[in-house]
């Protein structure tokens, strides 16, 4: 292999407020690259403008070589005859990102049928191959609103690869999957430079770049802050922010404050012999739960296992089939729940103060303790004068948090409440979430994804659904999208 | 959107099944049934005393009405019996398409509106075909590229029609292709150019609003993450408008010609009434002015029902194009 | 203005911010009603009064924008138009969306059998095409503004009912609403701060449309003079009328559709949006 596959020098970007330093890279047959970086970092933005698809308003500068040819970067008309053919581009949401109303097979086909040229009969051949090879025979016949996360991942890795690219552009790809189906992804994603390709990954997933391996870039605000192979960058990192990033993985995380309050305290709530079905399916049965004042309570399983349902069920949101629920005595705003999606669980129209407010005169609360609580947050009192959509998503779960807090809960049910979060914003949140509620004896129920992140921070854990197929169609089936009037 | 109604069926109650889709359109048909059949009876208790007499008057002429004509005009609408019975009797006629005479001209209801219906049919149809060659193809250009010098225009142009009616839009096409031009005649039915003016002013209207419907769906699809790979993967932009842009913007289209049926079946009557074109339209018209209960009926009725088949054909156009209502 | 009367008693609640193009509406749709309710301030002339021997001449001081075929007054005819068809038009949004916007948040929050018939009956009332009802409703009560009136607001709540209770049902089951309810507020405040500014700028849109709608069923109907009976000012009413003379006096055939065509422009312009 003598000249590399995709070269990148100084490529730069411009425009709407972006700016991003100039870029180089360079990748031969087999070899990995990935760019790592928080939201806003600019990674995507890269990817991109190799591709030539930046969105309107970004002019992109540079020079770049592909198989030994060479573009301008701003020439994108000339690259889009490369699409599919030498540049293949590994969508982020695969869900939206397949036709909603064809199926995977015939998505699968077009590809080695248009991009490849494959005659009518071979191409169906081939994509027969592709999916028995991906582990998807029976998905061909299915559209895909019934894919799960990763089938339709890999269903738009073969129609994005049947082009037969050589080099392989992964935006986010576990973009929203959950820990297993995230290695899965890593695993296709490796079969391109084993095969003689070279890949390109952007992710926020420190863990993804570690097992891809390769060169890695740390991205920071359009600008490079370390590169080199992963093994050293993602061991010892030199700069200051590298060293930051890799802190906020959680099995770096520092050991949370002891729990005070004795075992043999009453528990703030207590369930036992749960049982619940949802669709025809038993989501869990015979279920036992306990939570102690100041206890974190890691909850664990595949999407779909019922994790959200079970806090409803405790939190008195949702029936149950079986079984019974003891809460500690109390007031009844003492259970509460924080959301995956922070800006989902405010209305979108109200500045945060007035939200405040109507709920200090709602519940006749103490104005002092708002102040202090706050601080303790990192919440600036200017942010109040804001909306929801117009902070960003950690100071909205943290504001989610003090409005909580300010009713003193017994029980708070964490809903994956960082996994929308950037890594170091994921750990602050995480840590003041624990400090708090040890301090205040308030019970938690955290579910995660991450099992690094549950075995961290939890005093026990509660995994959930160990029997369900990770794979079934049933655990993480997607309503279709239904069309509203 | 001018029409009375903005909203369409939504098949997504019952069952997405095409056979829940079809018993639903039925049970739809036969409530159109019983609601023209009883507000058509209520119209004949509250006809005034001396209907009869006036109805037999216009059949038989003003000399030779006497008592004897009056009473068979009153027992044809039962207006001679207790009403609740008159009620049942008066549905019981209708479920045997039994509509009775025109209480003018004395023939079998269902006489005529066989005539009228071909007529009015042959100008939905047309006009509905005029429409879909104007306002979709424009609306997936414009759609295209948004906020575009043609979807500007088009833009425009639409908000015009749009917030013209259907009548006075025929006016203005009369006095511009008939009066100014002489190119057209206003009125009349039996040769082709007759039917030129009458289908254009629906079909105007109605590509008015499926030229925006397909605009804002082909904008929303060429956003759209899907679009962007097939791009990507290869296709080009031809294939990826043919393979993932049409259908996928089809779609709103033909569901939204349920929502302009709507406006049809209201433009049909002006616009019949405007050109005099003998349709059912017209004729509902006329036997509302002359208080003829069973053409009333008869039309009512007829026009209904073709409002419930053109509906159903966009369910099964719509359930053909789309295999995500086929799956349970 | 119909949100005016619409959410008088409900002051506290958001108002809808309006786009440009929806202030352009507005300020059209005000412009028409000062233009309907002026006229007879400083022009005191009956519409209804003929004068045989000055039919259809030209604008004049006497008459500003000239006479009809009958020698009436245009001005004061297009203008108690204006107003008949604005107080229709305001009287039938404000009929159907009271009730539309309330059985449809009570369907949509509540679910159940109260949905299932709810909607059973919001579905009857579409199975017929909207004008072909009032055609029929008008038939039984010929020339009759009440059958018309009727006819008109029971094709109208339908769709508030429809836009409302689907709205409802997703916020209902919304994140947002299930934490404000476990921090311990009531119905109203959900109502208030959750619902009805989402429900506000797509009932703004309903209202604007649905008035536009009642404008338009009414004038057809007395265009193919099964609506309102002469000598009534209606905009329908006029173009039929004045459709014969066409060629002496295209000024005054040419006001009522170009009053029409205002009226309902800047309706549309109020609703916002394009047709789905």
């Amino acid at each position: 292999m003598s000249h590399p596959l995709l070269q990148v020098s100084d490529l730069t970007i411009h425009g709407d407020g972006v700016t991003i330093a100039p870029f180089s890279l360079s990748l031969a047959s087999g070899q990995r690259l990935t760019l790592l970086g928080e939201t806003g970092s600019g990674k995507s933005l890269i990817a991109q403008a190799i591709m030539g698809t930046l969105p309107q308003g970004l002019t992109p500068a540079g020079e770049l070589g592909i198989d030994g040819t060479s573009y301008a970067a701003a020439d994108v008309a000339a690259r889009r005859t490369l699409w599919g053919r030498r540049l293949a581009l590994l969508p982020q949401e695969p869900w939206h990102a397949l036709d909603p109303t064809m199926r995977a097979a015939a998505q699968i086909t077009e590809s080695h049928r248009h991009v490849a040229g494959l005659p009518r009969a071979e191409a169906h051949q081939a994509t027969r191959r592709d999916l028995a090879e991906l582990g998807l025979e029976d998905a061909g016949g299915k559209l895909p609103g019934e894919l799960s996360g990763g089938m339709a991942q890999r269903v738009a890795f073969a129609a994005a690869s049947a082009g037969g690219a050589p080099i392989v552009i992964a935006d986010e790809p576990t973009k929203g999957l959950d820990a297993p189906r995230r290695d899965a992804v890593v695993e296709l994603l490796a079969r391109t430079p084993q095969a003689g390709g070279a890949l390109l990954t952007i992710t926020h997933d420190i863990d993804v770049a570690r097992r891809l391996g390769g060169e890695v870039v740390i991205l920071r605000h359009g600008q490079v802050v370390e590169r080199g192979p992963a093994e050293r960058i993602l061991e010892a990192p030199q700069t200051e922010y590298g060293r930051r990033l890799l802190d906020a993985e959680p099995s770096r995380w520092p050991a949370p404050p002891a729990l005070a309050s004795a075992p043999d305290a009453t528990p703030v709530v207590a369930a036992r012999g749960l049982a619940k079905s949802r669709g025809g399916r038993q989501l869990f049965s015979g279920l036992d739960v306990s939570v102690l004042p100041g206890e974190i309570v890691g909850v664990v399983g595949p999407s779909g296992c019922g994790k959200s349902t079970l806090g409803d069920m405790l939190l008195g949101l949702a029936s149950h089939d079986a079984g019974e629920i003891q809460h500690a005595p109390g007031h009844r705003l003492g259970l509460q729940k924080l959301y995956q999606d922070p800006p989902a669980a405010f209305s979108s129209h109200w500045r945060l103060s007035r939200l405040l407010d109507d709920l200090v005169q709602r519940h006749r609360l103490e104005r002092a303790a708002i102040a202090p609580l706050m601080e303790r947050l990192g919440l600036d009192e200017r942010l109040l004068a804001r909306r929801p959509g117009e902070i960003s998503g950690g100071e909205l779960q943290r504001f989610a948090i003090l409005r909580v807090l300010l009713l003193e809960p017994r029980l708070l049910f964490a809903d994956e409440p960082t996994s929308r979060l950037d890594p170091i914003t994921q750990q602050q949140t995480l840590s003041l979430l624990v400090e708090l509620a040890r301090e205040r004896h308030c019970g938690v129920m955290l579910v995660s994804h991450d099992p690094a992140l549950i075995a961290r921070l939890c005093d026990r854990q509660l995994a959930l659904g160990e029997a369900t197929n990770v794979n079934g169609p049933a655990a993480s089936a997607r309503p279709l999208e239904t069309a509203s009037a | 959107m001018t029409s009375l109604t903005l909203s369409r069926s939504s098949p997504s109650r019952w069952s997405s099944g095409l056979r829940g889709l079809l018993l639903q359109r039925l049970f739809q048909a036969g409530l159109v049934a019983w609601m023209v059949g009883t507000l058509t009876f209520v119209l004949t208790r509250t006809l005034p005393g001396d209907m009869a007499y006036r109805i037999a008057a216009g059949r038989y002429g003003h000399d030779m009405v006497d008592s004897a004509a009056a009473e068979s005009v009153r027992a044809e609408l039962a207006l001679d019996q207790p009403a609740l019975g008159a009620y049942f009797g008066w549905l019981w006629d209708l479920l045997q398409l039994d509509l009775g005479r025109s209480l003018v001209s004395g023939e079998p209801v269902i006489h005529e509106l066989w005539h009228q219906l071909g007529h009015s049919l042959g100008l939905a149809v047309m006009a509905v075909l005029l429409s879909l060659l104007l306002g979709p193809p424009l609306g997936l250009l414009a759609g295209r590229k948004p906020a575009g010098a043609l979807d500007r225009v088009s833009e425009v142009a639409a908000s015009v029609l749009r917030a013209l009616p259907p009548f006075a839009v025929g006016l203005l096409l009369i006095l511009l292709f008939s009066v100014a031009l002489g190119w057209l005649p206003a009125a009349g039915h039996g040769r082709f150019a007759h039917s030129v003016l009458p289908s254009l002013t629906l079909a105007l209207a109605l590509a008015a609003v499926s030229s925006r419907v397909a605009r804002n769906a082909m904008a929303e699809v060429s956003q759209s993450a899907y679009y962007a790979f097939s791009h990507t993967k290869g296709l080009g932009s031809r294939l990826s408008f043919l393979r993932h842009g049409m259908r996928n913007a089809a779609l709103p289209v033909v569901a939204y010609l349920g929502v302009q049926f709507v406006y049809l079946i209201e433009g049909v009557v002006v616009v019949e009434t405007l050109f005099a074109w003998p349709g059912i339209g017209h004729a509902l018209v006329h036997a509302i002015v002359a208080r003829d209960v069973p053409m009333i009926q008869g039309t009512a009725l007829v026009m209904g029902l073709m409002f419930v088949a053109l509906n159903t054909a966009v369910d099964l156009i719509c359930h053909w194009l789309d295999p995500r209502r086929r799956e349970t | 203005m119909m949100q005016a009367t619409l959410i008088a008693p409900l002051r506290r609640l958001a108002w809808p911010a309006l786009s440009t193009r929806q202030r352009v509406g507005a300020l059209l749709l005000a412009l028409l009603l000062a233009f309907a309710w002026l006229v007879p301030l400083w022009h005191d002339a009956d519409p209804a009064r003929q004068q045989l021997v000055r039919i259809l001449e030209l604008p004049t001081l006497a008459a500003p924008l000239g006479t009809d075929h009958l020698g009436r007054d245009m001005l004061a005819r297009t203008a108690a138009a204006l107003r008949l068809s604005l107080g229709m038009a305001l009287l039938s949004v404000v009929t159907a969306a009271v009730p539309g916007i309330l059985f449809g948040v009570i369907a949509g929050w509540r679910g159940g059998w109260l949905d299932r018939i709810l909607g059973s009956v919001a579905d009857a009332c579409l199975a017929l095409p909207g004008l072909l009802l009032v055609l029929l409703l008008v038939a039984i009560a010929p020339g009759n503004f009440w059958a018309l009136y009727v006819g008109i607001s029971l094709v109208l709540w339908i769709e508030y009912f429809r836009v409302v209770r689907a709205r409802t049902r997703v916020l209902v089951a919304s994140p947002q609403l299930e934490a404000s309810r476990l921090l311990g507020f009531g119905p109203l405040y959900l109502f208030r701060r959750h619902l009805w500014p989402e429900l506000a700028p797509q009932v703004l849109t309903l209202a604007a449309f649905g008035a536009a709608s009642a404008i338009l069923a009414m004038a057809a109907l007395g265009f193919v003079s099964v609506g309102l009976r002469p000598p009534t000012a209606e905009l329908g009413l006029m173009m039929i009328e004045l459709l014969p003379y066409y060629h002496e006096a295209p000024w005054a055939m040419a006001q009522p559709i170009l009053a029409l065509f205002v009226l309902v422009f800047s309706l549309n312009l109020l609703a916002g949006k394009d047709p789905r």
